[in-house]
This record gives structure tokens, C-alpha cells and sequence, in this order.
């Protein structure tokens, strides 16, 4: 199989960039998971939809808006009404999903190439993305494991909360270089190490 | 030791330290902590601007935000920022600070001569004087234009430089439960009160020191110096995890769902900025509540000579005295109508100035002030007012004379006296402009003579001084019950004892003295009280024709000293009491704001790029790139030497004869799923889509709900519940917008789905007589032939080694096919078939050929679906299905889009051999003299390598019956006139024979 090229690969610089005099504020790496899913439920079927995603997947995901349940190197969240984001390291989740999923209960597709995954890490990482996005990054509003979607100007991202300093935004591929430079931007006051 | 600096006071500097500035190029030191004004008075500057109209000497008048006069122009390198108030402005070693509005220099400024013509430029000056005459060469406004450069270099607030600004500026989202501003003693209780909660808190304090005038007033505060209670208040509220604390930053903007915006000013104070740290920060903070703690401004009283330099607010003097260590004189002199203002002359006193008078305009004053002006010393003067001020560029003295209050009337005959520096105080209005912004009108308060915060309509609540209670008691104790109510808590902590004089601030309703000579209303825009009286009589009574026809209130400083003293001016002039006359609503922002930290992380990146999964191969073979959307596509592959029309003729060429391959990655694709997709697609495309079988696609033509063409494109049917709709590369937002808006307001019971899958799929468009071969020896997995993939047939395959999906349809006129994978192989894949092409001569194509193609063809695109034209303009009236309705099916038969008149698609052929252009007229007779009557428009130009000629599409009205016809171009624009034959849009091949090889 042939390896997918990711968008940021001209333009990336591992090692410690910007201000560091404090440490390393963030840390910026790309995920790039083997598969980036959206499954979508019609109303009235989320909860078979939630099961088929744990049957696949092994995400207990919580019933609610922007609920979601993240461990290592699998992820998973609520958007939008009924539909969720699915990531995985291993390849292949779209398809998995889709056998398990009828055309009375959802639908399912596979954005595993269309979507780029990025993550921002380390003790500024709420700072950093509060220059991105209206949002309350704080615990409280927004805890480990949800995630919501929303949009830095033309830019739509969707970001999950990993771990308590930890959070993947995942935008749309074609604009990854543009994001990752505004990221880095962002970043340089705090100093931030690309690994 | 500076010729001004006390030994005692300065909290706020480094003694120890000096710090090293220039300002109008002469060195001076001043110490950390210093503004720019302190450091000047200091240094016994008194002369640091010139007004703005009359270019009168002026000095510093406050010293915070509210300063009408101390503006200056920070340089930094090549860059200039005009219009800092020295008052906020802090030195650092290296700063470069300059004048305004002066030249060739301060002391000298030639454009002082305008105070002689003073009243010559009374309020209304402008309007009165360029209204040129009705006939002659300066007629209308052309004596304006004629006079407006000269005068804007006369008039004016500084000159903005035209060096590109290197620094950074960012935005930032902040989110809490309470939001304080101000950090006074009213906004550290009411902060600590919140804070004690648990919620999240936010201090905002617009100065660089926090603690307001705890750190100035020499008051006590629980039995220590209130500067070190406020010192102790931080330190808890810095060492809370649920309090933020931001100094330098004022909040300038009170929006809807208590959403306010602020300024922070990062690196203004930094000799030298940190890697990556950006100037200023523009907050947007989101509060569930907000304790408005913002203070109240002094204000001046109006008198002649009331602008000379050495004439201070009597707060601001005593400020600098306590926090600066920085007495304004030598020999002072103060003039007010209320008791607070005497703490002032105790304060200059201490710092060793000589209390030369104390001039009240009231007879009776209350034991407390009556004890602080004995304290004070100098001459004692109730019942008297200021009439004049003496000196040039700074003052020497003053003249006194009996006053009346009651009656607003002198008597007897002015005296003078000697003075360097005169305090004035009118009494004080609340900085109510936050209050203002939320919505609702101030309301005025006799005993106060001012006006307060109107009754919260949000959820705001007020303390201290901005609540009108400019004791220090009153301000801790209301404090803590905001700080409690914003916090959702009841009950009250007891205040801590505030020791001081316990003086009152309740003033006489005494603003103007009347007497011969320009007293200033408005210091910044030299407005004066015989102005406002103007405006009376020639009828600008309203306060905000007062505004704008005197400029009182406008400006940087948006009147923060004047408006009140010009309401009570207009109101006396009118007879009325002053909340008739009313006051202007405040807008944002309440302080000047950076255009950078509004364009924030923008500035220099206006808009992201959005690239192909190619971009990089493209930008490797020397494409030209073009700008389409936020999308980057190769315009051409120009070989060494070659024009752009030698390039894509080339091109274009090449694909008739072998094979092109052209990125086309950049078409919106939408993925349409689930039971209903098909029915839904038969509604909002004009043709049928539900009979489509399972591996074909077709074209489809989509309408707006008033029957106008929306967008065209492909859609493939991929599985029987799953489509991929692709649209034209600028439209696809639009209709992924408009679908879902049917599928969520129109037909909420449809079980469809849409998916933006635009960056999931790159496509290769490979097309020429030689693309099914080319194809053939790439791809894997599936055959390619005729039998296999059909026009508009679907296969999947492998490239190698890479999954592709594979569609046979064409743009170009050629056999072609499109290749789609998944986008992180697309460069992979790409390289590929152009190895495999090599053999056959293919080449990469960019949009200038593609468009040649199409044009050639007489393919539509966005030129041609521009918004105003139907299917039957376009002759796409087959695609109209007559068997079922669909969006726009019952408007597209409206009376005017079957009128005859209508523009429609037709050839154009340009019969002089020369280059037609996009936008240009066609016309029935050439006029260029006179262009007129057009006929249509050219929607699209090329030239043909196919027939040999320059060619374009046209919107002509009458349409196939012009066909055959001559017809002109007409072009004033670019100068292009010539004649046109009007043909076919079908140019090339209008069989379509070579679209099956």
C-alpha cells in the first residue's frame, strides 16, 4: 500500500522554535491517523449508531452533545446532532463502520485523506488555541474526551480534548499548511517544540 | 535630581534606575515606571504640543487616558505611531517620542499665526468658507478641493507614517464568570469578592499599574498606606488559579451577551520585544457578569487662558506628586467650586511646591476643605474665580476677581498673581461610557452635577467612582457587593477603615467663567465656549448637531474632559437645565484602538491558502500559480521564453493532438447518502438522477429557487444510497450552503446526509486522443476500453498501486477521465500517470488551456452561470425535465425570463485578428467616440489553437438568430474596438465526435 503524503511535509521543522527562554510552552505534532471517519445517525438512532461505533472501534462514546471518549491513538466525539468524528491509528475504520452501519440507521464516510490532524500539547496549549477559537477551553466547560466543531475565519476544525493539556484539531487538508503556519505563529511566544 | 522631582512620593518608579529617552531629539533620563509625561515634567518640561486648530502652546492637562493635549508620535525605525498620550506613553531606554502639529518645531510654530485669525475659525468655519461660488472656475466644491490639502496639513492629530509595521498582533478568547474592570479600590474589592467565590475572575486595568487611586490618594486603608493595601489585594488576587489579572489593557467595547473587547498593550513599554510576542493583544472576553469599576473623570472649568501650559487638572498634579514624585510647579496656584479638589494642594505642598492661592468660586466651603486650604497655605479666595492666565508658552500667572455663583457674575476689578502652575478642578464625571455602550441613557444627578450610570439592563453592575461616590469607603464597600452580586453571592464583608481628609467632591454648578479671551470647552479639537454659543444661535441646539458642528467631543480623547462642560454651556445658552439638552450615546471603542489588533493574527496573512494535494509538484515544474478563491492552480507550464499565450495555446494544442493532464482537485465534491439521496437529487437538479444505475455519473444542472442557474457539474453514483456530487470549483460552498439549507428548512424529513469530501479526493483530468492508452498502461485492477468504461462510466483500479476511482467524462471536448484518490496519494499518483504519458507526449495543462478547451467547445462555466442567467439563455433547455419539478422549476417560466430581449449564449469570432477581451461590449455599430447600445457582453476569451482565430463566448441578445451576423466589440475600458462575427458557441467538433476517440 502506499504511503499517504502528508500536506505539511515541505514545511516541517522538527525541534524547538520560537520563545523558550520559559520552556516549551506547546508541543505541535501531526497525528496522521490511518483513519479519520465520520458515521452520522438519522434521528432516532444515535444510540444504535453509538453501539456500532463501540463494537468497531472499542469507544464507549457518552450520549450527548460534543460527549466524547479519547485513549491512546483512538478517539471519539459527538459534533453535531447525531454525528460524530471517529479517528484511528489503524487504517481501514471507514469500511469496518460502514458493515456495521444500514442504511436505516446512518450513514458513514470515510475522510481519513481529507482531513489533516494536528496536536497541540503542553502546558500552553489552552492559551495558544484560545487565540484560534472562541471557545472555553477551561476543564470545567470543555473535559477530556469532547469535543466540538468550529471554525478560525475560513478555516473549519473540529478539536477534541485528548487529555487535560492535550487537544487534536483536525481541519480540512487543503488548508493544513495554512493552519499549521498560523499555528505555529501562535506558538512562537510560548515556544513550542514540532516533533 | 530632576529640577522637579520631590524626595518624597513615587511609589510607581525605580529611583535607583534611570532610563534614557529622546523627545523632539533633545536626550532627557526619567526612571522605570515613568510615563513619558511624568519623565517630562520631571525634567521641567511643561510645553509638549500644539492645539490643533489655532496651534496654541499646550501642556499636559491629565494624566491618564483621559489627556486632550500631550499627544505624541512614538518612533520606532522607519515606523511612527501618532497620537500616544504621553500620559499613558511609559519610558524605556531608547524611546524616541516627537511633537505634533507644529512646525518647524515647538517652540517655533508658524502655523501659530492662526490664533490671530481666531475668529475666523469659529465652529462651522469650514462649512461657511469653501462653499464655492455657483458659477466659475471654482464652482461647488471645487474651492474646497482646491483649499483641503492645505488645510489638512495645517489642521490635524499627527501624521501617520507609511513604513510597513513589522510588529505582531494577536487576538485572544477569554471566557469567565465575572469580569472587573478597573482595579481601584471599588475593582480590587470587587474582584477579591468574586474571586473568593471560586468563579473565574478577570481584572482589566487600562493602566500599567493596578490599584487606581489607592496608589496616589494618601489615603490609609485598614491602617496602612492605601498604595500597600492595594499591593497586598494583587498579590492574593495573582496567586488565585481563578483569577487573571490584566494590567495595560482597557476594555473598549461592551457588545451583546456581555461580550466585551479589550486592549491589551503587550510590548509598548519594551525597549525590546521577545521573539514572537506580539504588540498588543486583542481580548474578546466572554462574562457572565461584569463589575464596572471604571472610575470618574475630572473636569476642567472653562475660563479664559484655561489651555495655557502649566493649567492642570488638580487629580492629575496630585498623582504626580504621590505616584511620581513629580511636582507640576514651582509656585501653584488652584481654582475649583468643590472641597475634594483641596487634597491636591496638600499633596503639591508636601512635594515641596509653594501653595501660592487657593481660589474657590463658592462663599461657603465645608470646615474639612476650609482646614486642608489653611494647611495648605497661600492666599485663601472664596467667592472668586479665575478670569485670565498670564505667560506665553508656559504660565506665569493668574487673574482673579470676585465671583457670584449663584448669580454667574464678577465683580470688582482682577487681580494677578503670580503662579507657574494652576490646579483646576469642576468636579468629576463618572466614566460611564461602558454603561453607555450596554444600551442605556445616563441620567443626571443635581448634587453630583453630573451624570450616572443609567439602571443596569444588562447584567452590570457599578462601584465607586463610577457610581458617582468617589470616597474611598463608599467605593471598597460597593465594591465588594458588585464583586458579590456578579458572583451570584448575598451578604457583605466589612470594609476595611479608610483614613484620609474625608473631603466631598459634591460640586457648585459652576462650569464657565465668562469673561473676554478663548476659554476651551474642548482642549484636543480647540473648541471654546464662544463655539458652543455659536452653535446656539445658529440653531445647532441638539447635543448632537453640537458635536458635529463644532467637533466638541470628537477625536482621540472623545471628549472625556469636555462633554459636560459643553452640554452645561449649551444648556445655558438655551435656557434649559442640562438633562434636557441631553447627552450623545458613547460607541466604541472608549479609547483609540490599533487597527493591527483588530486585523490581529491577520495582519500580513489576510486570508489562508488552500493547495491541491499537487501544489508542490506544480510549483517544482515552474507553473505560473493564479489565485482562484483561497485555492492556488497552475495557470500555465511556461517553457523558457514563452508568453502566456504561447504557453497555453501550446498546451491546449497539445491536448487535440496527444493528451493533457490537468489538476482538477479543486471541484467541490459533496457526498449525498443515505435512502432519500437520490430522490433528493431529483429534486434540486433540473434532470433525472434517481434513474441513474450504480458506477454512472451525469451531468446535472442545478437552479436557484427564482429559476436562475445556481451551478453545474457531475455527480457519480456510487453506491445505491451513496452519491458524490461534484460542483464547480467557486461555487462549492454555495451549494453545499443551499442543499443544506433544503435538507434542514425545506425537507427535514429527507434521511440525507451531505459530507464536504472536496480535500478526500484528489483528480487528474487526463484528456486527447491519446488518454485511453496513456491510461491503460497505468492503471491496474480494471480495464479501460470502451466495454468497460463507457462515457460517463465509473470503474475502481489501482495506480500504482495507489486505489483509484476513475470516471470517464470530458471538459475538453477529448476522450478524457477523470482520476480520483484518495488526496494523500494524489502527488503520488499524478507523477505516475505522467510518467506513463511520457510516451504519448502528454502535458500538463493549467487553467489558461483548460479555458481555451472549453471555450472551444462552448462549455458554460461561472463567466457564463453569472447569477443572472437561465438554462435557456445557456441553450441548456433539454436539461429542464419535464417529467417531475424541482427547485426553481416553478419560476424558471417567469414572463421575464422568456422574454425575447434576454442576453443569450452565442460564438464570437474576432474578424481583425486581434485579442478579444472578457467583460467587453458588443455593440451593432462601432462608435468609439461615443460608445453606446450594447448588445451583450463578452463572457470569455482566447485564442483558438483549433480554428486558428481569436474567439470568445458572448451574452448577445437575440442570440442563435445573430448568428452568421457582424457585430463590433466595444471596449472603452481597455481601448479595444473591432469587428465580430457572431457563430455557434459550439467552435469545435459541435458533433461531440471526438469525445468517443
Amino acid at each position: 500500500m502506499v504511503d499517504a503524503l502528508s500536506p505539511l511535509a515541505p514545511v516541517w521543522e522538527p525541534g524547538t522554535h520560537g520563545d523558550t527562554s520559559a520552556g516549551i510552552g506547546v508541543g505541535l505534532t501531526e497525528l496522521a491517523p490511518g483513519s479519520i471517519v465520520q458515521a452520522a445517525a438519522w434521528p432516532g438512532e444515535e444510540k444504535a449508531l453509538i453501539s456500532a461505533i463501540a463494537a468497531v472501534a472499542g469507544l464507549e462514546l457518552p450520549d450527548g452533545a460534543g460527549g466524547g471518549v479519547a485513549t491512546e491513538g483512538k478517539g471519539a466525539f459527538g459534533f453535531a446532532p447525531g454525528r460524530f468524528l471517529v479517528t484511528d491509528q489503524k487504517e481501514g475504520l471507514a469500511a469496518a463502520i460502514a458493515e456495521r452501519v444500514p442504511s436505516a440507521m446512518g450513514t458513514v464516510t470515510d475522510l481519513s485523506h481529507g482531513r489533516t490532524a494536528l496536536r497541540v500539547s503542553g502546558r500552553k496549549a489552552e492559551w495558544v488555541l484560545s487565540k484560534f477559537f472562541a471557545i472555553d477551553f477551561s476543564l470545567a466547560a470543555l473535559p477530556v474526551g469532547s469535543g466540538l466543531a468550529t471554525a478560525h475565519h475560513d478555516i473549519f476544525a473540529l478539536v477534541q480534548r485528548a487529555a487535560a493539556d492535550q487537544f487534536d484539531v483536525i481541519v480540512f487538508r487543503s488548508f493544513a499548511r495554512s493552519f499549521w503556519a498560523a499555528l505555529r505563529h501562535a506558538s512562537a511566544e510560548v515556544g513550542y517544540e514540532v516533533s | 535630581m530632576s529640577p522637579r522631582r520631590a524626595d518624597i512620593g513615587g511609589g510607581r518608579i525605580d529611583r535607583h534606575r534611570d532610563v534614557r529617552f529622546t523627545f523632539d531629539g533633545r536626550p532627557y533620563s526619567g526612571h522605570p515606571g515613568d510615563t513619558l509625561a511624568s519623565a517630562l515634567l520631571a525634567n521641567g518640561v511643561s510645553l509638549v504640543g500644539r492645539s490643533f486648530k489655532y496651534h496654541r502652546p499646550r501642556g499636559v492637562l491629565a494624566a491618564g487616558v483621559d489627556e486632550p493635549n500631550a499627544l505624541v508620535t512614538v518612533l520606532k525605525g522607519e515606523v511612527r505611531e501618532p497620537n500616544v498620550p504621553a500620559t499613558l506613553l511609559e519610558v524605556y531606554d531608547g524611546l524616541v517620542a516627537v511633537s505634533q502639529n507644529r512646525f518647524p518645531s515647538l517652540d517655533l510654530d508658524f502655523a501659530a499665526v492662526n490664533q490671530l485669525a481666531g475668529g475666523l475659525f469659529s465652529a462651522g468655519f469650514y462649512y461657511k468658507t469653501f462653499m464655492g461660488p455657483v458659477v466659475g472656475p471654482l464652482k461647488g466644491t471645487r474651492f474646497w478641493m482646491l483649499c483641503e490639502p492645505f488645510i489638512r496639513r495645517a489642521a490635524g492629530l499627527g501624521r501617520a507614517g507609511t513604513a510597513p509595521d513589522p510588529d505582531r498582533y494577536e487576538r485572544m478568547n477569554a471566557f469567565c464568570e465575572v469580569l472587573v474592570v478597573g482595579s481601584g479600590p471599588a475593582g480590587l474589592s470587587a474582584a477579591k469578592a468574586a474571586a473568593a467565590s471560586g468563579k473565574r475572575v478577570v481584572l482589566a486595568e487600562l493602566d500599567a499599574r493596578m490599584g487606581g487611586q489607592a496608589n496616589w490618594s494618601g489615603e490609609t486603608i485598614g491602617g496602612r498606606p492605601a498604595a500597600e493595601w492595594a499591593a497586598a489585594q494583587l498579590q492574593d488576587l495573582a496567586g488565585r488559579p481563578n483569577v487573571r489579572l490584566l494590567p495595560r489593557t482597557t476594555v473598549w467595547g461592551y457588545y451583546d451577551d456581555n461580550t466585551f473587547s479589550a486592549l491589551e498593550r503587550v510590548a509598548d513599554h519594551k525597549a525590546r520585544m521577545r521573539p514572537g510576542e506580539p504588540r498588543h493583544r486583542h481580548w474578546v472576553i466572554r462574562a457572565d457578569s461584569v463589575v464596572l469599576a471604571t472610575g470618574a473623570f475630572e473636569r476642567p472649568l472653562v475660563f479664559p487662558g484655561n489651555d495655557r501650559p502649566g493649567v492642570m487638572l488638580a487629580r492629575a498634579a496630585e498623582r504626580y506628586a504621590n505616584e511620581f514624585g513629580v511636582v507640576a510647579g514651582r509656585r501653584v496656584a488652584l481654582f475649583t467650586n468643590h472641597d475634594g479638589a483641596y487634597r491636591a494642594a496638600g499633596a503639591l505642598k508636601a512635594g515641596g511646591a509653594e501653595i501660592v492661592a487657593l481660589i474657590d468660586v463658592r462663599r461657603e466651603i465645608s470646615p474639612e476643605a476650609r482646614s486642608a486650604a489653611l494647611a495648605a497655605g497661600g492666599v485663601f479666595l472664596t467667592g472668586h474665580a479665575v478670569v485670565g492666565t498670564e505667560g506665553g508658552k508656559a504660565l506665569t500667572g493668574i487673574k482673579v476677581q470676585q465671583y457670584d455663583a449663584a448669580a454667574a457674575s464678577l465683580s470688582g476689578e482682577p487681580r494677578s498673581m503670580a503662579a507657574d502652575c494652576l490646579l483646576v478642578s469642576g468636579g468629576w464625571s463618572p466614566a460611564l461610557h461602558l454603561a453607555s455602550q450596554a444600551g442605556a441613557a445616563p441620567r443626571w444627578d443635581e448634587p453630583l452635577q453630573a451624570f450616572l450610570p443609567p439602571e443596569a439592563a444588562r447584567n452590570w453592575h457599578g462601584a465607586g467612582a463610577f457610581n458617582g461616590r468617589t470616597d474611598t469607603a463608599a467605593a471598597l464597600s460597593e465594591g465588594d457587593a458588585a464583586g458579590r452580586k456578579a458572583a451570584g453571592l448575598t451578604g457583605r464583608a466589612k470594609a476595611p477603615p479608610v483614613g484620609g481628609p474625608g473631603l466631598g467632591s459634591a460640586p457648585a454648578p459652576v462650569f464657565e467663567i465668562k469673561a473676554p479671551g478663548k476659554a476651551f470647552v474642548d482642549f484636543q479639537h480647540d473648541v471654546t465656549a464662544a463655539d458652543v454659543r455659536l452653535s446656539h444661535r445658529e440653531g445647532f441646539i441638539s447635543v448632537e448637531h453640537l458635536k458635529r458642528y463644532t467637533t466638541l467631543g470628537m477625536a482621540t480623547d472623545q471628549g472625556k474632559t469636555s462633554n459636560v462642560p459643553g452640554l452645561a454651556i449649551m444648556a445655558e445658552a438655551r435656557g434649559v437645565p442640562i438633562p434636557k439638552v441631553g447627552t450623545t450615546r458613547f460607541r466604541p471603542p472608549f479609547a483609540p484602538v490599533s487597527l493591527g489588533s483588530l486585523a490581529a493574527e491577520r495582519f500580513g496573512e489576510v486570508k489562508p491558502e488552500r493547495l491541491t494535494p499537487m501544489h508542490d509538484w506544480h510549483v517544482a515544474q515552474g507553473a505560473r500559480m493564479y489565485a482562484a478563491g483561497l485555492w492556488f492552480r497552475p495557470m500555465i507550464y511556461g517553457l523558457p521564453g514563452e508568453t502566456v499565450e504561447q504557453a497555453y495555446v501550446r498546451e491546449a494544442k497539445t491536448v487535440r493532438e496527444k493528451a493533457g493532464i490537468v489538476d482538477v482537485s479543486t471541484l467541490g465534491k459533496i457526498a449525498v447518502q443515505g435512502p432519500d439521496a437520490a430522490g433528493f437529487l431529483d429534486r434540486v437538479y433540473t434532470n433525472m438522477f434517481s434513474t441513474l444505475p450504480v458506477g454512472k455519473a451525469r451531468y446535472g444542472l442545478m437552479l436557484r429557487e427564482d429559476g436562475l442557474l445556481l451551478d453545474d457539474g457531475t455527480t457519480w453514483r456510487l453506491g445505491e444510497n451513496d452519491f458524490l456530487m461534484t460542483t464547480t470549483t467557486a461555487n462549492a460552498g454555495k451549494v453545499m450552503q443551499h442543499l443544506e439549507y433544503l435538507l434542514d428548512v425545506v425537507w427535514p424529513e429527507l434521511k440525507v446526509h451531505l459530507t464536504s469530501v472536496t480535500d478526500q479526493w484528489a483528480g487528474a483530468a487526463i484528456g486527447g486522443p491519446k488518454a485511453r492508452e496513456i491510461l491503460a498502461s497505468a492503471v491496474t485492477d480494471t480495464a479501460v476500453d470502451d466495454k468497460a468504461l463507457p462515457f460517463m462510466g465509473i470503474v475502481h483500479g489501482e495506480v500504482a498501486g495507489a486505489p483509484v476511482m476513475i470516471c470517464r467524462l470530458s471538459f475538453s471536448g477529448e476522450m478524457a477521465f477523470e482520476v480520483y484518490c484518495g488526496a494523500g496519494h494524489g502527488e503520488h499518483v499524478w507523477e505516475a500517470l505522467i510518467s506513463a504519458g511520457k510516451p504519448f507526449g502528454l502535458v500538463p495543462y493549467g487553467l489558461e488551456a483548460l479555458g481555451t478547451l472549453r471555450i472551444e467547445k462552448g462549455h458554460v462555466t461561472g463567466a457564463e452561470i453569472d447569477g443572472r442567467t437561465t438554462a435557456r439563455d445557456l441553450y441548456l433547455d433539454g436539461m429542464l425535465s419535464k417529467k417531475k419539478p424541482f427547485v426553481g422549476s416553478g419560476t424558471m417560466d417567469r414572463e421575464g425570463l422568456l422574454a425575447d430581449d434576454r442576453v443569450r449564449l452565442v460564438g464570437v469570432v474576432s474578424l481583425d485578428n486581434r485579442p478579444l477581451n472578457g467583460g467587453a461590449h458588443i455593440v451593432e455599430r462601432s462608435d468609439p467616440d461615443n460608445p453606446r447600445d450594447s448588445i451583450g457582453h463578452i463572457t470569455a476569451a482566447c485564442y483558438s489553437p483549433a480554428l486558428g482565430r481569436y474567439i470568445a463566448l458572448a451574452l448577445v441578445k437575440g442570440g442563435k438568430a445573430r448568428h452568421g451576423g457582424r457585430a463590433f466589440t466595444s471596449d472603452p475600458l481597455r481601448g479595444r474596438y473591432g469587428p465580430v462575427e457572431i457563430v455557434s458557441h459550439h467552435f469545435y467538433d459541435p458533433e461531440g465526435k471526438r469525445l468517443h476517440g
